[in-house]
């Protein structure tokens, strides 16, 4: 029974194929932005967490404050609080903060043999190694002697180290380093692991030297540029948050002096942007959905009209009003899940392109199938359910003198 | 086994009351052929939709196989509809998108026949009409004369208690109203109850009696001899 009005739906809809096309387009549309979102929304997600952890877990970077531009002077970050004394102290002061290490970075040009190239220099500690989960490859990282010893030693980035010596060794190659308008000479001791590039920039085109010699020798400071501190776990991350928060303000006298910036707070603003991306899409799903059901209504409407005659000879044959309203909603399933079935395959051709354009593997879960095949039955159960009542209750007599 | 007792039937154009039936009593015995006679707006369609159970009197009774309808639900309505009457129409009304079998076969759906039973009764059904190896065309790939098998097949194929044919003939040339008429003859002879509903006299001359009608009332109703 169920099978042959399958076949009548199917039948009926198969006469006339560009309507029945044009009456599904809506469905089509919104069950396969269904599943473009949900293949891009976890895609995106999980290309943006493994940057996120790309950044070493639980890191807390502390940054100067603002300052604000009064009278002749032009609104800028302080530049002369963070000190490597101040850096100590927040570490012994945050039982929460595991680690920390201070930042200082320019521009340097680097100079070996003939061949010379522009990269950041970075002057920071061995801790800078675990803290952004990022080691040597070839020799050594910073060690806590260079420091002490201000001593002119340099680690390479991967990128800096194949533009300045292709494929021969660097260890123990001398660099010349230029920085303003003085040049130093720096003696490779490593080269780094390759680091994907994530949030935290490239850190394959840095070279790294001991914070000591960098402020000293180099950028003749004694300040620092940032910190970056280090916690056990993200709970402990929320309070090193705030012991930093308490420290900083009571030690400078204020708390827009300096900025933290938390990876839970990365993560939450990227959560926020996800989420008004998602329900901006899911509002163009459900209003493709719901113009979609308004196609499907109508094109019922019209197949109801149309048949008039032949609801009155199914009638007078027998049929009972339950007959009449299952077959027509038998039919209006059909439109549905059929929009449904070709609206998973654009949708599914949508999220394997987007998911190649923005460089993640393309996601396609059974539970989003699932779910947007539900939808497309569902709207076509409802839209057509108005119709087939409509069908169900026709006169025999009317309609059967009907032309 | 069919009783029409005062039947009324009455239709509102808005506020205005139209009478198509007013008052018709007659019975209608087992193995009858019988004919309705009457001009246009005499009344005869009205009284072929009550016949047929497409529609409730305004008033009085109809009884089908010891069952008074005048009361009961739609549904129980499409029953009857289903197993006790067979309906053949001027216009033929077949559903042109399936083939001949299929047809035939849906009045056994709603009956709720299993697939293989159905067929095999739609082809008995068929092969009485003597269609029987046209079973997979469509209704526009066969004649007229042949439609009109194919809905007397149809008719037969529950085995109802009366067959209506309504102007069974009248999209039909002579010869072949002919032929249909004499399907008719057969069947009866056969024992089924048919009921003609007609405007042309020569029709109604098949019939074994004829009920005449004139204004919504009965004018004669006579045996022929």
């Amino acid at each position: 029974m169920i099978l042959e009005t399958l076949r009548i739906a199917l039948r009926s809809m198969t006469s006339n194929k560009l309507r029945t096309f044009l009456s599904m387009l809506g469905i089509i549309i919104g069950v396969a932005a269904v599943i473009a979102i949900v293949s891009i929304g976890t895609g995106a997600r999980g290309e943006v967490t493994s940057q996120i952890a790309n950044l070493g877990s639980n890191t807390i970077n502390i940054n100067p404050g603002i300052q604000r531009g009064e009278g002749g002077r032009i609104s800028r970050p302080y530049t002369d609080i963070f000190t490597l004394e101040l850096g100590e102290n927040i570490l012994n002061y945050s039982p929460a903060v595991k680690a920390l290490v201070p930042v200082g970075q320019g521009s340097a040009l680097l100079i070996s043999g003939s061949t010379n190239i522009r990269a950041t220099v970075v002057g920071t500690g061995p801790d800078y190694q675990a803290i952004n989960d990022y080691y040597p490859e070839l020799g050594r990282f910073l060690q806590h002697e260079d420091l002490q010893q201000n001593s002119n030693v340099v680690i390479l980035g991967s990128e800096v180290a194949d533009d300045l010596f292709g494929s021969g060794d660097p260890l123990g190659r001398k660099v010349r380093l230029s920085y303003g308008n003085r040049t130093h000479i720096f003696t490779v001791f490593g080269v780094m692991e390759e680091k994907s590039m994530g949030l935290g920039g490239n850190f394959n085109a840095q070279v790294y030297i001991p914070i000591t010699t960098y402020m000293q020798k180099v950028a003749n400071t004694r300040y620092v540029d940032s910190y970056t501190a280090q916690a056990g776990s993200s709970e402990e991350a929320k309070i090193a948050v705030g012991q930093i928060e308490y420290f900083l303000t009571k030690s400078l006298d204020g708390s827009d002096k300096f900025r933290l910036t938390s990876q839970d707070q990365i993560i939450e603003v990227i959560d926020q942007v996800t989420n008004t991306l998602n329900i901006m899409l899911g509002g163009i799903a459900g209003i493709s959905l719901l113009v979609g059901g308004i196609g499907i209504m109508n094109i019922m409407l019209v197949s109801v009209t149309e048949r008039t005659r032949e609801i009155g000879i199914r009638k007078a044959l027998g049929a009972k009003r339950r007959h009449i309203m299952r077959q027509f909603l038998i039919e209006a399933l059909s439109l549905g899940g059929i929009g449904g079935v070709i609206g998973i395959f654009f949708g599914r051709l949508g999220a394997v392109g987007i998911a190649r354009f923005g460089g993640w593997a393309p996601v396609v879960s059974v539970v989003s199938v699932l779910l947007a095949l539900g939808f497309a039955l569902l709207v076509g159960l409802f839209f057509g359910i108005y119709p087939a009542y409509k069908a169900s209750r026709l006169d025999p007599v009317k309609a059967l003198s009907y032309e | 086994m069919i009783e029409v007792k005062d039947m009324h039937k009455t239709y509102f154009m808005g506020k205005i009351k139209v009478p198509a039936l007013r008052g018709v009593t007659f019975g209608v015995q087992d193995g009858e052929f019988l004919a309705i006679m009457g001009p246009s707006g005499s009344g005869k369609s009205t009284l072929m939709h009550l016949m047929g159970c497409l529609d409730y009197p305004t008033e009085g009774e109809y009884w089908i196989d010891g069952r008074e309808i005048s009361s009961i639900s739609d549904d129980r309505l499409a029953e009857i509809r289903n197993q006790k009457i067979g309906f053949v129409f001027q216009q033929f009304n077949l559903l042109s998108r399936t083939t001949i079998l299929q047809n035939v076969e849906v009045p056994l759906i709603y009956r709720g026949v299993n697939l293989r039973r159905r067929r095999q009764l739609a082809k008995e059904a068929l092969e009485k009409v003597g269609l029987g190896h046209r079973l997979t065309h469509k209704p526009n790939e066969i004649s007229g004369g042949q439609k009109q098998r194919v809905a007397i097949a149809r008719a037969l194929v529950n085995n109802p208690a009366i067959i209506l044919a309504d102007e069974p003939t009248g999209n039909l040339d002579s010869k072949t109203g002919q032929e249909i008429l004499e399907i008719f003859t057969d069947l009866n002879s056969q024992g089924h109850t048919i009921v003609l509903v007609t405007h042309e006299k020569e029709i109604a001359e098949y019939a074994r009696r004829v009920i005449e009608l004139r204004d919504g009332r009965i004018l004669k109703d006579e045996v022929v001899v």
